[in-house]
């Protein structure tokens, strides 16, 4: 019998937490995936840049046509100066998100694990402990869905950005520029406004600060929402009594069309992370009129 | 803070090697992907740039050497019609020499059979003389019947020659 009543979310990977793998200690599905991204990006980058020529083959055409592409784009948002010294960051930081995007979306990421077994060869992903939490844990998770790796990238890249923006302005420039009067001001005017770009300079340390939180969550809200999605969708034929057969053709049928907008997401978050990384870098980096 | 951050799965071990994944990768990329594809970049361009720089070269040199070679044809066109026109005249210059030579020399055969034709005629003229007197001197000897001498024969040759002469 169909019941829509019974449909609740079904969280992906069984929770926001990226549980560790039960035979490799504390090292996380997540890590796991990072590692096997890690490994898949350098390889390939290897392969297409070990003998480079001035005519290049299919590979090296791609990853020339990418990092051309980026560094384009780099530069049209930080400048020509600042280009080189972030370019690699920020390419690094695209790249990375992408491909690990992008893998969870492979079959087997986030449905193959250990957990309470209903079948020779299945688990029950919404079976619950006594604590209730979900027991079940994928042999793979998206590195992307996991704070531990978002946050590790906004925290290399707030590394990064700190250490370009006092390369650039110094310690005294930096400071100024983000307490010191903007628009040119000069005169008593200047001074009268004083306070208030000092007021403004606190609010822009506390964004500074809040900046890894703001970058790190939005990007695991995209991705663990899109895991989860394609996890309910995955098993709403089951969730609404859909008949065996059909609930297993439904399992197929309906994160279809969901897969593609992942797709999507999947580049749309790696380009609104590292476009933010830019424009943060632009921010820090412009020098005013008066400097 | 801390409980929002153990609420979504934070985790320091996690974490730290999360990062240190991250910086092999910044590190790696940027050394072996960024670096030698961005040097590659900048090697092409300058190539391009170069080819570029060579090709207005070659074309200013291609349009010099096109002036070159017109102006060349110009010259060679003009002394062509020099030396046509000099041949032309040296021609006219020969041929009016050569007819003035072939004037004289048609006169100077005129000339000499002229002379030849008037020795022969002094020489026939000649002979008839000696003839006519040896008949003369036959036909006196026969009607008179007297044998003549040296004198007479003298004689009358002379007189002969003088009224054939006249």
């Amino acid at each position: 019998m169909v019941s829509f009543a019974t449909i609740s979310p079904l969280l992906a990977a069984g929770g926001i937490n990226a549980p560790a793998i039960p035979a490799l200690g504390w090292i996380s599905n997540s890590i796991v995936v990072a590692v096997i991204v890690t490994v898949g990006v350098l390889a390939f980058t290897r392969m297409a840049t070990k003998r480079m020529e001035l005519i290049p083959g299919p590979r090296q055409n791609f990853v020339e046509y990418l990092i051309e592409f980026l560094y384009g784009q780099v530069e049209g948002i930080v400048g020509k100066h600042v280009a080189p010294k972030a370019f690699p960051l920020l390419a690094t930081v695209f790249i990375f998100i992408l491909a690990s995007n992008w893998f969870g979306l492979l079959p087997g990421v986030g449905t193959v694990g250990f957990g309470q077994s209903i079948g020779p060869v299945s688990v029950d992903p919404s079976f619950k402990d006594e604590a209730g939490n979900y027991t079940f844990v994928p042999l793979l998770r998206p590195a992307t869905a996991d704070l531990n790796m978002t946050l590790a990238l906004a925290v290399v890249f707030m590394a990064v950005w700190f250490w370009l923006s006092i390369r650039e302005l110094g310690v005294w420039g930096t400071l100024v520029h983000i307490f010191g009067p903007k628009g040119g001001l000069h005169g008593a005017l200047k001074y009268m406004l004083m306070p208030i770009f000092m007021f403004v300079g606190v609010v822009e340390v506390v964004s500074i600060v809040f900046r890894p939180m703001s970058l790190s969550l939005r990007l695991l809200g995209n991705i663990f929402a899109g895991e989860t999605l394609l996890h309910t969708m995955a098993h709403l034929g089951e969730k609404i009594g859909l008949p065996g057969w059909v609930a297993a053709i439904s399992a197929v049928v309906f994160p279809l069309p969901f897969y593609f907008m992942e797709i999507l997401v999947g580049a749309l978050q790696a380009t609104v992370f590292s476009l933010l990384c830019a424009v943060y870098i632009k921010l820090a980096t412009t020098h005013d009129e008066e400097h | 803070m801390e409980g929002i951050l153990q609420t979504f799965g934070l985790d320091w071990p996690k974490f730290i090697s999360q990062v240190i994944i991250v910086l092999l990768v910044y590190f790696i990329l940027s050394k072996y992907a960024f670096g030698p594809v961005l040097a590659m970049l900048e090697a092409r361009r300058s190539r391009i740039a170069e080819g570029e720089s060579n090709l207005k070269a070659i074309e200013a040199e291609l349009s010099r050497a096109e002036e070159k070679v017109q102006g060349m044809l110009n010259q060679a066109n003009l002394d062509a019609e020099r030396l046509i026109t000099e041949a032309r005249e040296s021609a006219e210059a020969v041929r009016g020499q050569k007819t003035q030579e072939a004037i004289k020399e048609a006169q100077s055969i005129i000339e000499k059979a002229r002379e030849a034709s008037r020795l022969e005629h002094e020489s026939a003229m000649n002979e008839l003389r000696r003839d006519f007197g040896r008949l003369v001197i036959d036909a006196t000897s026969k009607v008179t019947g007297k044998v003549l001498d040296d004198g007479d024969q003298k004689r009358i040759n002379e007189e002969t020659a003088g009224q054939v002469a006249l």
